[in-house]
């Protein structure tokens, strides 16, 4: 049965309400692991992150309305897919091309390179695993 | 894949708004959908009939896309 449009309406004003509590309470931890870090209060900092982390978890939770519909599940797993293509591509062309550019003596690569690449490198093992179970699951 | 939900709706006397409460949906989902730009999944779609008291067919058509 349809809702009154006054009902409707603050059933949808609730939903945006609460998102701006959880974008919030995210945001508020963010501040806080910076100027934490910032003043050298890095217990105080991580401690205001986790707090915030976990206060935007409980809304999503809590909250008596759908905050995300199957659309945002859709848009989500489309921008993951595009940031995991311009992820390969750039690895496929960037890391061997840095790579000969050092062998060559023409580049010398900064120390976090080595670990920019094992970042990169887990990510996609990363991948491959849930896919893998995914496939085997469905 | 086209649709006629917006006719639907309006024929229906109901605002976007109304229409997404009831099938549990964000507004500017049914606005994406009315628009062409997002295709519900199967289970929205049976929602949406539902709601209207149709068939799946007589909102959606596949056949107008492409």
């Amino acid at each position: 049965m349809t809702e009154t449009p006054t009902a409707a309406n603050q059933r949808l004003d609730r939903r945006k309400r609460h998102k701006q509590l959880m974008y919030g309470s995210l945001l508020v931890g963010l501040i806080g692991i910076v100027v934490g870090a910032l003043i050298g209060q890095y217990l105080a900092g991580v401690l205001i992150y986790w707090a915030g982390f976990l206060g935007m978890l409980a809304i999503w939770q809590v909250s008596p309305v759908t905050l995300y519909d199957e659309r945002d599940t859709e848009l989500e797993r489309k921008a993951s897919d595009y940031t995991l293509s311009v992820l390969a591509i750039t690895g496929v062309l960037a890391i061997p091309g840095l790579v000969l550019l050092e062998s060559e003596g023409l580049l010398t690569l900064p120390a976090a390179f080595d670990g920019a690449v094992l970042v990169f490198v887990g990510i996609f093992i990363v991948f491959a695993v849930i896919y893998t179970g995914l496939r085997l699951r469905a | 894949m086209k649709n006629n939900v917006r006719d639907r709706r309006e024929h229906a006397g109901e605002s976007q708004a109304e229409l997404a409460v009831a099938v549990g949906v964000s507004r500017q989902s049914i606005n994406a959908i009315e628009r062409g730009r997002y295709d519900p999944s199967l289970e929205l779609a049976f929602k949406l009939a539902r709601h209207y008291e149709c068939a799946i067919e007589d909102l959606f058509d596949p056949e107008f896309g492409e």
